[in-house]
């Protein structure tokens, strides 16, 4: 009888832990999709920024979408040329903001546009410096990359969306 | 039989004793592991809290910036690569082969020298004109080695080289037509963009005064 007892004692209690465990394991899983969703709605509000620190400024700035691989010129609220791109396989851009260091003025056209340490902007034949070879980079077609470089001073800024 | 009740005794302290450990392990284990249910709670709401704040400020956002996307009409001329675009948000309504700045430079006699650039930044439409007159200027003579007439001379008003349309940006640049239709695509005006007629008419039309120009 006692150990009858003591059995059920053990059972019941295996339950209210199971059931803890239920609720522990639900308040997990909930807490990690808010902290989802917060982190994406801190990066939405990141780019809205920039795009309302945009509207106000006077100079022409780069959206880089790596998803769709499209690079947009834009000046204020307008979109002044899209293009895309190609890309090394698996390029891996950091989202966020970054501004355009140098311009790397090659033979033949052979231009590029480094983006600090973050990547470089070049057409298939351009000659990027060693120091800058390693970084990421987004290939463009040879109109499209003078396009940019012609019109792109350094300091312009640019923003990667995820 | 005293051996079976105490056989019996052995085994429900056993039972008690695996009871007890089995208990204060599964609490040693959960004290240990980082968060309680009532900190994972305080937690989801705090999120939960941050979200909805997060979500409001971006609506406001959006909206502050949805306030500047006036839905107008502007082109886009590319000087590089000769193009110009007529765009309303992101759509594009019509691409147009142009012609752009020479970026040659001439020097008259008198030291007097020119630069034929188009210019760059941010224009408005400041009037129309159908069939424009071209009042040459002083560098159209000296490029061909001619006298400079006085600025009213008749020989300066010459009709028929602008095509039928001309918008107007402002110190005497303008998008207009062309007689040299071959050159389009290529960098051969003295700073003005010029368009073949049918993209003239349709750009023509497109526009009214104040449409924004942006040349890059």
């Amino acid at each position: 009888m006692l150990l009858w007892f003591t059995l059920s004692l053990f059972l019941t209690g295996a339950e209210g832990a199971g059931r803890a465990e239920d609720e522990h394991d639900a308040l997990v899983k909930q807490q990690r999709s808010l902290q989802a969703r917060v982190a994406a709605l801190k990066q939405e509000q990141d780019y809205l920024q920039f795009q309302k620190r945009m509207y106000e400024t006077d100079s022409k700035y780069l959206v880089i979408n790596s998803k769709k691989k499209t690079a947009q010129l834009r000046y204020k609220n307008r979109l002044l040329k899209e293009i895309r791109f190609k890309a090394a396989p698996g390029l891996k851009l950091r989202p966020g903001q970054a501004a355009m260091t140098r311009k790397v003025e090659g033979k033949k056209e052979r231009h590029a546009l480094v983006f600090g340490n973050a990547f470089v902007i070049k057409w298939k034949l351009s000659e990027v410096p060693l120091q800058e070879s390693s970084l990421p980079s987004i290939i463009m077609m040879k109109k499209d990359l003078l396009s940019f470089y012609y019109t792109a001073e350094p300091g312009m800024m640019v923003y990667v969306s995820p | 039989m005293k051996t079976d009740h105490n056989k019996q005794r052995t085994l429900i302290w056993q039972a008690v004793a695996l009871t007890m450990t089995l208990v204060s392990s599964a609490h040693a284990e959960s004290s240990g592991a980082p968060p309680t249910p009532e900190e994972l709670r305080a937690s989801v709401a705090a999120l939960q809290q941050e979200a909805t704040l997060l979500e409001e400020e971006n609506r406001g956002l959006r909206a502050m910036l949805a306030q500047l996307d006036d839905g107008e009409l502007y082109v886009v001329v590319e000087t590089e690569n000769n193009r110009l675009t007529l765009r309303q948000d992101a759509a594009v309504l019509h691409t147009a082969v142009c012609g752009t700045g020479s970026r040659r430079f001439i020097e008259a006699e008198t030291g007097t020298n020119w630069f034929f650039e188009t210019p760059m930044g941010a224009f408005t439409v400041l009037g129309k004109e159908r069939n424009p007159v071209w009042i040459r200027p002083n560098w159209s003579y000296v490029e061909e080695n001619m006298p400079i007439p006085a600025p009213n001379d008749p020989d300066r008003f010459v009709r028929g080289v602008l095509g039928k349309y001309a918008l107007l940006l402002g110190n005497g640049y303008k998008i207009h037509g062309t007689t040299w239709t071959k050159l389009l695509g290529t960098h051969f005006t003295h700073g003005c963009v010029s368009l073949g007629d049918d993209d003239l008419e349709t750009v023509y039309k497109a526009v009214k005064i104040g449409t924004k120009v942006y040349l890059y």
